[in-house]
């Protein structure tokens, strides 16, 4: 390596390790407060003088006025979840199918209006998306912010399949044809095999989208009982005396699936992000 | 089996037709290969014969059967197609047996009918592999085993071995060839390859833009092509054709080139005296000569071993001889190549349609 290109180098590294401790930094408080027992909860530490895991034990019991459905709203937040996941990978594959493999007339116009929807900020949509799950009577319900997060993850997940399947070469489909394979035998036994990896990408795309959702789900669901954990902890911040470390605790336990989904799925993810994930 | 018969068949994307009206007429068990250039129409014509393309006008039937509006499954053909197209996450056998298994047959006969196959093309030892741990070749063979386990009508083929080694493809092209001889189907062959027409055809059909120019076995075709085109595009090396106009005296016949050579004649050509014509002759007909015949500039020379390539300038023409004898000359030195007079092609120079005779 010549002189030049090593002193390249390290400045990229100098500027990779700047905002990788930068991105960290809030991680690290966060983890900090967590054990952090509540008497010390302001002293500012780098590190507590007496960690405890007393706060994690407090919530997993659901030992605290705000905790008090912890479980019950950790549930709504992963069915939402998985709902979202679900039915957004139902309507991305079948449109997916349709537009690249059965290449219906209408269907890079639906592709492009499918890019569209995102010149729309999802905020300014709050409102509309309120009357709209309103006259429905859904509103309430988690079945409303199901709806509205598929809203939302459906266009992308159209787009970015669409992508993958068009890398599918057409012959595939053609050679299944001339074997006997109607259109539904060439979705269930070519096409989902073969679309399966960015599938993985697009589902962990939809179900982390659901479950950091704060915004519409704070919105559309009000009962204790059917607000999802992200609403939950933004209840912690309606008094003065917030219990900041049991608020962090949780925190990082929410925090703790969206991890593990991400690294369990990390191939696919990068597959997904750089595209290509797909072999002839 | 069947025969298939290809009927005024025209193409059109939208407002540009690219088949111009095609008539072909191909008996039960015969190999036919349709040759061209890039973009003439082959690929297209073989896929509506599949059910791939629809068809704009003319019909194609298969046995006595009008196929137009048949769908491609119920074709009963198989198609084997540039790419392969196996299916990537099925084994071998898988794949083989992917068509009898949505014809809904029985295990056994599955397991049976993939046996049989496999052996035939020498692909027991890989049934239990994907594709894509498989050789170039070996995509190659299950293609074809994917074809002939469903024992179709038709076999059609879309330049299946384009994507091999040179080596390779020779081989392939033999054990297509023998497959063939062994099964008796009805096939179609699309391929840009003059020698992978001639070496494999019974019938060879020429296409060009959208049209056939001609139809006919490899002899035929290399002995009377019909037209310019044709002649240039078969054989290889590909023949020499020469401007000139032709001459007629008496009994003697010769074509004047415009740098003032004299191309020798047959005595029974055919065309008029002063008409504008193309001369033609194959490198493989021209002989070293000791006097007479076509003085040559000699600027480039090939030993292949089995016969030698000699390229020259004839006053401006360029020209190329093939002898199995090596002629013992060097690139500027001069000799003589005498045309074999029974071997020479004369087309009409404004049409470019073979002169009779
Ligand atoms: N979908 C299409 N829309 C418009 N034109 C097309 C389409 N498919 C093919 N063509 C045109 O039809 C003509 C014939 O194409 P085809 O693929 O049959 O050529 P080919 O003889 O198989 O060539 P090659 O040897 O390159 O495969 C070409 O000029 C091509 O541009
Ligand atoms: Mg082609």
């Amino acid at each position: 390596m010549s002189p030049r290109k090593a002193f390249d180098e390290a400045r990229l590294m100098l500027v990779g390790l700047l905002i990788l401790i930068w991105t960290l930094i809030p991680i690290y408080h966060l983890f900090v407060m967590s054990i952090t027992p509540q008497a010390e909860a302001f002293a500012g530490a780098v590190w507590p003088k007496t960690p405890t895991l007393d706060n994690y034990t407090t919530v997993l019991t659901q030992g605290h006025y705000f905790l008090g459905h912890f479980w019950l709203q950790l549930f709504n937040s992963a069915m939402v979840a998985v709902a979202v996941a679900v039915l957004t990978l139902v309507i991305g594959t079948c449109a997916s199918f349709a537009i690249s493999r059965l290449r219906v007339r209408i269907g890079e116009t639906v592709s492009n209006l499918a890019l569209l929807t995102y010149l729309i900020p999802a905020a300014f949509l709050a409102i509309p998306m309120y009357a709209t799950m309103g006259q429905y009577g859904l509103l309430g319900s988690r079945w409303s912010l199901i709806l509205t997060m598929v809203t939302f993850a459906s266009p992308y997940a159209i787009w970015m399949l669409r992508q993958y399947a068009d890398k599918l070469p057409y012959e595939l489909d053609e050679a299944a044809r001339i074997d006997g394979a109607s259109p539904i035998q060439i979705f269930w036994l070519i096409y989902l095999p073969l679309m399966m990896p960015s599938m993985v990408a697009i589902g962990t795309y939809a179900l982390l989208l659901a479950w950091n959702e704060y915004l519409y789900a704070f919105l559309l669901l009000s009962s204790d009982t059917e607000i999802t954990l992200a609403v939950a902890l933004g209840h912690f911040l309606s008094t003065d005396d917030a219990p900041w470390n049991l608020l962090m605790a949780t925190g990082i336990i929410y925090a703790l699936p969206p991890a593990a989904i991400y690294y369990a799925f990390r191939r696919y993810m990068v597959a997904g992000l750089t595209a290509g994930a797909v072999k002839s | 089996m069947a025969s298939v018969s290809v009927e005024a068949v025209r193409k059109r994307y939208g407002a540009l037709e690219v088949i111009h009206g095609i008539d072909i007429q191909i008996p039960d068990g015969e190999f036919v290969v349709l040759v061209g250039p890039s973009g003439c129409g082959k690929s297209t014509l073989l896929r509506m014969i599949a059910g791939l393309e629809e068809i704009s006008g003319g019909v194609i039937r298969i046995g006595d059967k009008v196929v137009n509006e048949v769908p491609s499954k119920d074709r009963d053909i198989a198609m084997v197609f540039q790419n392969y197209a196996l299916y990537p996450h099925m084994t071998v056998r898988e794949n083989m047996g992917f068509s009898l298994k949505l014809r809904k047959a029985e295990r056994g006969v599955i397991a049976e009918r993939v046996k049989k196959a496999s052996q035939i093309l020498g692909l027991d030892p890989y049934l239990e592999r994907y594709p894509k741990q498989l050789s170039g070749g070996q995509r190659q063979r299950v293609a074809m085993g994917r074809a002939i386990v469903r024992n179709p009508q038709v076999f059609l083929f879309d330049e299946p071995l384009s994507n091999l080694d040179a080596k390779l493809r020779v081989q392939m092209r033999t054990e297509i060839k023998a497959l063939h001889q062994q099964l008796k189907t009805t096939s179609i062959y699309v391929t840009h390859d003059q020698i992978e027409a001639m070496t494999m055809a019974d019938r060879i059909v020429v296409m060009h833009d959208g049209i056939v120019e001609q139809i006919g076995s490899p002899l035929e075709l290399y002995e009377r092509p019909n037209n310019l085109f044709v002649a240039g595009f078969i054989g290889s090396p590909a023949i020499n054709l020469i401007k000139g106009t032709l001459r007629r005296d008496g009994g003697r016949n010769w074509v004047a080139t415009e740098a003032g050579i004299d191309l020798p004649l047959n005595g029974n050509a055919s065309g008029q005296d002063g008409q504008p014509v193309v001369y033609g002759i194959r490198p493989e007909h021209l002989v070293p000569a000791d006097n007479g015949g076509l003085p040559v500039t000699v600027s480039v020379v090939e030993p292949t071993g089995a016969s030698t390539f000699v390229y020259a300038d004839l006053s401006g023409a360029q020209i190329c001889g093939v002898f199995a004898e090596h002629p013992g000359v060097n690139p500027g030195s001069r000799m003589t190549m005498m045309p074999r007079l029974d071997r020479v092609h004369l087309f009409d120079a404004g049409s470019g349609q073979r002169l009779a005779g």
